[in-house]
């Protein structure tokens, strides 16, 4: 079996999650991504339940190859251990998205965890779009995002997160999320974010933390240099007022920045679709800008029913 | 004539590495308060009390000053890899532009006072020609001046404390005795945080700060500006 978690561009990395002993998903995987002749190929895809992915379809044409990833089981559920490697080779260009939302249960104790690891190869370009993840009220979860770039591959990710089934009134009373990511480019760490929300706790309401938001989303864009300017058009995307139909009393605060080697853009507020809006916008305004080899406009993936 | 005193002389060392005086330029920055104020969320001592006590807890500057006291530890080793590693992962972390700068003229500043005072502290700074953050250059001056870690983590904290303070009395604007209560009133705060600190593992190396990125984010493109972050 050929082994996806090589890390040619990243540090080492510890041994992979040990599975389960029982009644709880340790699902895997693993993607590869190849350039032929113009065209990025799906070029190697391994599955475990309750992981999945559908066939790859090119609705912008050959150079780009879209991957809708599944989660058959319906939801996470405390013990499981979900895993993904995506491995882009040189020159291919890929954009990853999820079938529905990510749902995490109530858990009866263990911690859910999932880990997503993707190398980048010179001149390739990885686009890592998942619908958002919906926290229920007491679930415990993980998740780790680790991305090894190239000297001169591109990545852009999001992560929406609903903490709480807000929509009928669920608060994140109890419970964990924790999210880590780290993104490395030729050795070198460029971005940590490491963040702990304690359901119930303090830094739910103060506005040193959530300020009583129930949704976070952060949008990242690394591997290159972003000009200042790039980051005043992002932040002029952003059309205040945009969560105000769904929650007059909460306004959400956003904010752009640059990174090293790239730009971030933060969310906290109470719309999935506010935030996922404008997420958008700002992808196609960093895809029209420079993001992989030509410019053009972004194409949103069909499952993602806006 | 008096022998010297190795406590008295870590004293006067701390007494000298947080110091107001000390030329980093501290006063010039406010790590997101300015845009607080400006904006209405900060608008007396209670308010300003309950961000600082949040971010000793749970913040951005709790997980600063673990990492600062994991680059103290590689230094006291000698291990220039490992100090050069939590370097890099500072300026990772440190996530707005704003906040990255200020921690690297901080650092820039005070690793070129070492080396005026002391110039072999120069081979206990990493190799590479990466900024060096604050909390770096800090970790490697107590290293220098013999003090203990948790004396230098909490030299840290109270240094950082009293300095968002002042940024606090200058734009909220709080009088200056009501500065001076505050401080006093985080002695406890900072005296907790830093037995969290010494005790954290690296897996344990997480927090929330959503309010802090935001409000340095949205520094950067306020009208009028006193301060630098």
């Amino acid at each position: 079996m050929n082994n996806a978690s090589v890390q040619p561009f990243g540090p080492p990395v510890g041994p992979p999650l040990m599975s389960s002993p029982s009644r709880v998903w340790s699902g895997q995987l693993e993607l590869e991504f190849t350039r032929r002749q113009a065209k990025t190929w799906l070029s190697r895809s391994r599955v475990q339940a309750p992981l999945k992915v559908q066939r790859p379809f090119y609705p912008e044409g050959d150079a780009i190859c879209h991957s809708v990833m599944l989660h058959t089981a319906g939801g996470i559920v405390g013990g499981d251990e979900l895993a993904v490697n995506l491995l882009v080779h040189p020159e291919a260009q890929a954009l990853v998205t999820t079938a529905a939302a990510t749902k995490v249960y109530r858990s009866n104790g263990a911690t859910a965890q999932q880990t997503v690891h993707i190398d980048v190869a010179a001149g390739a370009c990885l686009e890592w779009l998942p619908q958002e993840t919906i926290v229920f009220n007491g679930a415990l979860y993980r998740q780790r995002l680790q991305v090894n770039l190239a000297a001169n591959a591109r990545w852009l990710g999001w992560e929406v997160t609903r903490l709480g089934r807000s929509a009928r009134g669920e608060q994140f009373q109890t419970g964990l999320w924790c999210s880590h990511i780290e993104v490395w480019q030729a050795g070198q760490l460029l971005w940590v974010d490491p963040q702990r929300v304690q359901g119930g706790s303090e830094m739910m309401h103060s506005p040193h933390g959530l300020a009583g938001c129930p949704v976070i989303g952060s949008l990242a864009c690394l591997g290159q240099p972003i000009s200042p300017e790039l980051v005043e058009k992002a932040r002029q995307l952003w059309q205040p007022g945009a969560d105000a139909t769904i929650n007059a009393t909460i306004n959400a605060t956003v904010g752009v920045t640059r990174l090293q080697s790239g730009l971030l853009c933060r969310y906290r507020g109470t719309s999935t679709a506010a935030a996922r809006h404008w997420f958008i916008q700002v992808w196609q305004l960093l895809r029209q800008d420079s993001l992989g080899s030509t410019r053009r406009s972004a194409c949103l993936p069909r499952v993602w029913q806006l | 004539m008096v022998a010297s005193n190795s406590a008295t002389q870590s004293l006067l060392a701390l007494l000298q590495l947080v110091s107001p005086t000390l030329p980093v330029g501290a006063y010039t920055y406010s790590e997101g308060l300015e845009t607080l104020v400006q904006t209405a969320q900060l608008i007396d001592a209670t308010t300003l009390e309950h961000w600082l006590t949040q971010e000793l807890d749970s913040g951005a500057i709790r997980l600063e000053a673990a990492v600062l006291l994991r680059v103290y530890h590689s230094a006291v080793q000698q291990d220039q890899k490992q100090v050069q590693y939590w370097n890099h992962w500072l300026s990772a972390f440190r996530e707005t532009e704003e906040l990255r700068e200020q921690s690297w003229q901080m650092g820039r500043s005070l690793r070129r006072l070492l080396k005026e005072l002391h110039p072999e502290s120069q081979s206990l700074f990493p190799e590479d020609d990466a900024p060096c953050n604050f909390a770096t250059a800090f970790a490697i001056a107590a290293v220098v001046w013999r003090l203990d870690p948790a004396t230098t983590v909490l030299g840290y904290l109270q240094s950082w404390a009293a300095n968002l303070i002042n940024a606090g009395v200058r734009l909220i604007p709080l009088g200056q005795t009501q500065g001076q209560l505050l401080l006093r009133r985080l002695s406890l705060p900072l005296e907790q945080a830093v037995e969290a600190i010494l005790t954290l593992t690296d897996e344990q190396l997480d927090g929330c700060s959503w309010g802090v990125s935001l409000a340095s984010m949205n520094h950067e493109t306020l009208y009028s500006r006193l301060f630098r972050s």
